[in-house]
This record gives structure tokens, sequence and C-alpha cells, in this order.
């Protein structure tokens, strides 16, 4: 049993773009799925409707043997740009993974419960942020907030971890640095985690299968092996004279 | 090209002095209105200048309590009757504790005045963040936010000197209706800034927490107001400095305070130099609140203050190159 299936998803959006066509693919319970694709491709759109937050025009998907129809508070999320709260400390930020386990008085004060406090120390300890647990994140550093951002995601102990461009934003050390902690924290866990990226390296670092999506369909599916310079040229040029065209300039 | 740029430009200018020439006849035409003329200005400067040099000295006989009972000025007003009260309240300074306990002298009703605008403004904070945030496109549907906003817009088109008479057949005309007045002023204008302020927020951070199975109402604190709370605070503290100023203004209106003490001495009792001792107390409030609330403005600058305790706060408020603006201010 997959822990991730996604079936015959079409989005277009408007009269006729067409962000994703008939895109159908399984993912392994604890796997590592990147998503490569060049910018428009429909990578967030995929992550998007993953996440509840856009609905498909046709096709579904089932996360946990259970069709997605909104958010769900099992399926975790990290942003481009972190958005943690930058008044709040990273603990306090990691604890708003728990929102939906408690109500608004128990978290506007802090009144969690145990075993959720603990999830926090501990996913910020998988960051490697626990000794600056209660350092305010709006005096971070990006990579520091973007781990308070996995973090946040995994003290929603979810089902599903996703990852929507989670480095773009980040220089190649911090890069490197922040998607060695999600890797390890999704391994720690045995989390099936998606995430989506630019940079083929990075990709190719830390991801256990990829699938290449251009113009909203998959055009490459494979692992490590698979993953050949040919393979790349295929998933981010439409033609072989547009992949030498930018190789030579 | 260059022929038609030149013309745009021309016209430009045309239209900029047409529109200067247009606002100062609109102004001229104004002033003749309400009967303003130069002539009459220069002509009864000299006596101004006179009246306000027979303010002077300002006589403190009633700084506190102590000063009003044992000091004794005479007819003619000196140096002494500034400074001699004050001194002499320094010298006993459990009388500063009696007068404010008694409402009684300068100080008893500086604190009167500063109690109105600061409560006012605490009593106010929660209706405006209701009416503020419920009035914000991002948490009420278009049209019903305009409920809240025109409410706002109501209650912003009656000054406080106007509330303070509507209150009347509540409260009576003294410090609490000055009180209600203030709060309720503060309903209207800070709710005002509140909503402003959450329309210029991101999604991003609404959308992260939502994201987490967050409740609405959770969303709304930790996706929208976490965003804005400092700026709220900051916002707060600017409406208290304005506050505090309006209770002046009441107190001239009869509603106790400082502002009354003053209005007392000029159009009651005709005591000039002691009216002018209730002005420079009511600079000397008001430079008060504006340097506290400026100094926690800038506390509130992320930045500032990391990693700072208690006592290092504390210490800090206390640095006068910073009260006086004369320090660098930013470490970075």
């Amino acid at each position: 049993m997959p822990a991730v299936s996604v079936e015959n998803l079409t989005k277009v959006y408007g009269e006729d773009t067409v962000a994703l066509d008939d895109v159908s693919f399984e993912v392994e319970d604890g796997e590592f799925l990147v998503v490569l694709g060049p910018s428009g491709a429909g990578k967030s759109t995929l992550l998007r409707i993953l996440n509840g937050l856009t609905t498909p025009t046709e096709g579904r998907v089932e996360v946990g043997d259970e069709e997605i129809t909104g958010r769900r508070s099992d399926i975790a999320m990290v942003f481009q740009l972190h958005y943690v709260i930058e008044s709040l400390s990273a603990y306090r930020n990691a604890l708003t993974g728990a929102l939906s386990r408690a109500s608004l008085l128990e978290s506007l004060l802090t009144w969690y419960d145990e075993p959720d406090k603990r999830m926090a120390l501990r996913a910020l300890d998988t960051v490697g942020l626990l000794e600056a647990a209660e350092q305010r994140t709006g005096s971070m550093s990006g990579g520091q907030k973007q781990r308070v951002g996995i973090a946040r995601a995994l003290v929603q102990d979810p089902n599903l971890l996703l990852a929507d461009e989670p480095v773009a934003s980040l220089d190649p050390k911090a890069a490197n640095q922040v998607m060695g902690y999600m890797r390890s924290a999704a391994k720690e866990r045995d989390l099936t985690t998606i995430a989506s990226l630019h940079q083929v390296n990075i990709a190719r670092e830390f991801g256990d299968r990829f699938i290449g999506i251009r113009d909203g369909e998959v055009v490459f599916d494979g692992d490590h092996d698979d993953l050949t310079m040919d393979a790349v040229d295929e998933i981010y040029y439409e033609s072989e004279e547009d992949a030498e065209g930018v190789l030579e300039a | 090209m260059l022929e038609r740029i030149e013309h745009h430009q021309r016209v430009r200018r045309i239209l900029i002095a047409v529109g200067l020439l247009v606002l100062a006849l609109v102004t001229a035409a104004g002033m003749t209105f309400i009967g303003f003329r130069l002539a009459n200005l220069v002509r009864e400067f000299p006596g101004f200048i006179e009246s306000i040099w027979d303010f002077m000295p300002p006589n403190f006989v009633d700084f506190t309590l102590y000063s009003k009972e044992h000091y004794q000025y005479g007819q003619v007003a000196k140096l002494e009757d500034f400074y001699q009260p004050i001194l002499m309240s320094f010298s006993n300074p459990s009388t500063f504790w009696t007068s404010i306990v008694e409402q009684e002298g300068l100080i008893g009703l500086s604190v009167i005045t500063i109690a109105i605008g600061f409560c006012g403004t605490v009593l106010g904070f929660p209706l405006a963040l209701i009416f503020g945030v419920l009035g914000s496109e991002r948490v009420t549907p278009f049209p019903f936010n305009f409920l809240f906003r025109g409410a706002m817009s109501t209650i912003r088109a009656i000054p406080a000197l106007v509330w303070v008479l509507v209150y009347i057949p509540l409260t009576g005309l003294g410090p609490v209706g000055a009180l209600m007045a203030v709060a309720t002023d503060t309903v209207g204008n800070l709710g005002r800034l509140f909503t402003d302020e959450l329309e210029e927020i991101d999604d991003g951070p609404i959308e992260a927490v939502g994201s987490t199975g967050a409740s609405g109402s959770q969303r709304v604190f930790f996706g929208m107001l976490s965003q804005v709370f400092t700026s709220f605070i900051a916002w707060t503290l600017y409406i208290l400095e304005i506050n505090v100023r309006i209770a002046v203004s009441l107190g001239v209106v009869g509603a106790g305070g400082i502002g009354q003490y003053i209005n007392n001495r000029f159009f009651g009792f005709l005591e000039f130099s002691r009216g002018m001792a209730g002005i420079l107390m009511v600079i000397v409030i008001v430079l008060s609140v504006e340097m506290v609330s400026s100094r926690l403005r800038a506390r509130l600058r992320p930045s500032e203050h990391e990693q700072m305790t208690f006592f290092d706060h504390l210490k800090d408020l206390l640095t006068t190159s910073k009260w006086l603006g004369t320090g660098s201010g930013k470490r970075d």
C-alpha cells in the first residue's frame, strides 16, 4: 500500500491555463521524493493540491488511504519563505505545529500538552536548534528560520511532509544544511517526504527518487542512477537545441 | 521628440502654477471670511507680548498641598514664586503622595490628567482591537466589514470634546466623563489604525498557520495578529500620547485635571502667573509621556534589544544619550 497515491491529477486555472495535465504517481512509505522541473512547470500547484490548499480540476490524491478534500493536520508543509512568526521564539514557533491539538486560549498561553512540548523540543533538537529554542526567530538567519519551519512541520506529527522549494532563497551552504536536517528528520521518523527543488545537485544528494515535471506533465520518474545529464536536459529543456543553446551561452 | 517632452513639461509647470494660485486664492478668501486682518495682528502684537510678560514668572504656589499651605506670595510677582514652592515641596517629599491622594495641587491634578489619558487608552484598546480586526476584509467578508468600519468612522466623526458632553447625563462633567470620552475616541482612532495595519500583512504566514490545521481564531491570532503585534503596541503608545493631550483639553472644558486648573486661573480668577505654572506642568507631562512612549517604541524595534535582560532594559531606559537622541541608537 503506497503512502501517497496521485491519480490522473489535472489542474486548469481560468479558461485554458493548464498547470497539471493528467499526473499520476505513487510514493512509498518513508520515501524521500524530489519533484524537479523548471519554473512554472506545475511543482507548486502539485504540492498545494497535496496539502489541500488548492482543489484539483480532475483526478484525486490519497494520503494514508484517505482522499484529500481540504487541509489536514497530518500533512505538514515547509514553505519557500519559511513564514515563521518572527515575534515569537523558535520554541513557540515549533509549537504552532500543535495548534490543531490545542484550544485558542491554550495556544495563546502556551498551555500545550506535555507530549506536545516535548515534541517541540525534540523537533528543534533534530534541526540543530535546541540551544536557540528561546531565541526570537526574527533575529535568526534565513537558514535557521527555515529549520524552525521544518521543526514546526515535525510537531504536526505528520504522515506526509511536503516542502515547496524549501531552499530556493538560501545560499548553497545553508541550503545543504537545511536539506540535510530535513532528510535526517524524515529518515529518523520514517516520514514520507515530497520536496520540490530547482537545484539538481542538491536534489541528487538528498533524494531517494525523482519526478520531473515539465509543462504540467510527468516527463521523468526514476532513482539516482536514472537521473543522468540527459534526463536532466529532458526535464528542463523542450529540445536538444534548447539545451545546447543554454550550455553554449 | 524633444519638443514633445518640453511641451509636456511646460504644460505641467503651468498646471502647477495655476494650482498654487488657486490654493492661495482659496486660503485668502477663507481667511477674509473668518475676519483675519494682518494689520490687526501687527497692531495688537506689542500688547500681546506685554500681557505674556505679565504672566511671568510662573507662580508655582499650587505645586503641592504643602506649598499651597506654606508659601506666601505678595502682590508683586517675583522670581521666587517660580522655584521656592517647588524647592519647599521637595524638602518635604511626603507632600507629593498626599497631593496625589487628595487630588490637590498641580501634582495631584497632573496625575488625574495622566490617569484619564492612560486609563482611557487601556479601556479603549480591547474594543479598538475587536473593531479593528473585524473591520479588516481579511477577517470579515465585504460588505459586512463595513459595519465595523462605519462604526469606527462614526466614532471618529465626533471629537472627544463633544463625547464628553454626550456623556454628561451618564457621568456628569468630570474626570469619569473625560475617561469615557477618551476611551470612545480611542476605539475610533486606534481601531482604524489597526484595520489599516492588517490590510498590509502577508498572506504567507496565514497560510502557513492554516496548513498546521489551526482553527479560524488561531489563524487570526497566530497568522495575522502576530505579524502586526509590535506595530499595534507602537500605535497604542502613539495614541496614548495623543490621549494625554486630549485629557488636558477636556479639562479646559471642565472635566477636571490640569486643564481645568488652567481654565480656572485664566478665566475664573484671572491669576495669570499661576495659570502659566499650569501650562508649564502640561509641557512637562506631555513631554514626559512622549519620551517614555518613544523609548518604549524604540524598544519594540527587534534588532536593538536581543538577548537583553530586564535589568538591561531598565538601565537602557536611563541612558540619557538615547533620551536626547544624541546616541547612535542602533547597534548594527
